[in-house]
């Protein structure tokens, strides 16, 4: 058996407390329904329970292996959701995103969660917000040359709550 | 040129990244960028994170939703169920009589026939062992006030190949306890039953094609008392 293999219930128990927040979050994101959310997690963990001879620490995280499961199962669901039949009147079937996308929203969103908040805050405002730099700068009563710099090491701060995360691009 | 001599230009990085930098300051450092190795790869490198910036909704930096407090829970209980299910299926006795004479066959339950003490669960697990290469057949039983629900796996058999199961009383008797087809590429379980009471069934076997396959069952719980049968198969 592979040392650090996933058998034991124990294992599996504390694989959820580190990741299962994570996966959870993206679950929600991905499905938009807490109820298959919760369904994709815990299918998650029994697959990855299951399979856990095959989880080998010197190939691969332990994180990435669980979100390349969840992918599956994700997968799966959204096919199960396809194959059911239309939405009763006046239901509205949520839009499924495309895993990949998906997946990559969700990491900005907890990259984000995860950086400063003066570096949230300068992103938020100059760019989902499109506010000019003097404005936020006054309104933050810093220099704007300030501003400037907040922006470049808030996308440096993203970058390396990226790569902690697992996003390679 | 030096990360040092580069430090201005690089906290015009961000703002360039993220099209935000006026148009005249832009010109200058695409200037220096020309020029700038260093820099280059800094901007490639803010550009990977800037590109996905269109795509998170900042509506979703607040705190992230938790899982439910039960769903851990959830989770090891259904862990445990499916791996006591498993342990019926490993802790088996690998015994069949096969092609074997009645006497090799006694003598093969005698010297195998032990459980291990762990298997207290509701289920039982039986294995037949000796099979043709390539054969394998498992069951596992369950208790129940109705008599025996049998779970058996076949597989490795001609598909279409009718396999009927049968009980061993403490009497000797056989009790039919149903039949099933064997077919290949399928779920190979079927799921029978017997009015006969687990505790009073003493081996189980099983009637592929033309070839009988028993294997005894232990009712001597944990001490595993073995009670070995003779089989005519």
């Amino acid at each position: 058996m592979t040392p650090g293999a996933l058998t034991d219930e124990r294992d599996v128990r504390d694989a959820y407390a580190a990741h299962a927040g994570e996966l959870y979050g993206f679950a929600l994101r991905s499905l938009g329904d807490s109820g298959l959310a919760e369904e994709a997690v815990q299918e998650t963990f029994l697959r990855a329970w299951r399979a856990g001879e095959r989880f080998d620490p010197q190939i691969g995280s332990l994180r990435t292996w669980l979100f390349a499961i969840l992918h599956n199962v994700v997968i799966d669901l959204g096919r199960a959701r396809a194959a059911r039949p239309a939405v009763a009147e006046g239901g509205v079937e949520p839009s499924v995103e495309p895993f990949d996308e998906a997946l990559l929203a969700w990491q900005l969103e907890e990259a984000m969660r995860r950086i400063g908040e003066q570096h949230r805050r300068v992103l938020v405002e100059t760019y989902y917000r499109g506010r000019p730099y003097a404005e936020v700068a006054a309104e933050l009563g810093v220099p704007e040359g300030t501003i400037k710099s907040r922006v470049y090491y808030g996308l440096r701060a993203l970058r390396v709550a990226l790569e902690e995360i697992g996003y390679d691009g | 040129m030096t990360a040092e001599h580069c430090r201005e230009w690089r906290q015009s990085l961000g703002a360039l990244a993220l099209g935000q930098l006026p148009e005249a300051e832009r010109v200058a450092l695409e200037a220096h960028l020309e020029g700038c190795p260093g820099c280059r790869a800094e901007l490639a490198s803010l550009a990977s994170v800037a590109r996905l910036m269109p795509l998170a909704d900042p509506e979703r930096f607040g705190a992230a939703p938790a899982p439910p407090a039960a769903l851990g829970k959830r989770i090891a209980a259904s862990i445990r169920s499916e791996r006591r299910a498993q342990q019926r299926r490993r802790l088996r006795l690998r015994i069949a009589l096969g092609g074997a004479t009645a006497a090799a066959a006694a003598a093969a339950l005698l010297a195998i026939f032990a459980l291990p003490d762990g298997g207290s669960t509701p289920g039982q697990q039986v294995a037949f062992d000796s099979l043709p290469p390539g054969m394998t057949i498992d069951a596992t039983l369950q208790p129940h006030a109705f008599g025996t629900e049998i779970h058996m796996y076949v597989k490795g058999v001609r598909s279409g190949t009718l396999c009927r199961v049968f009980l061993r009383g403490t009497g000797g008797a056989r009790l039919p306890a149903g039949s099933f087809r064997y077919r290949w590429g399928e779920d190979s379980q079927a799921v029978l039953s017997s009015a006969l009471d687990l505790s009073a069934a003493r081996a189980i076997g099983v009637r592929v094609g033309n070839q009988t396959f028993v294997a005894p069952i232990d009712t001597g719980g944990a001490a595993g008392n073995g009670n070995p049968n003779q089989e005519d198969a």
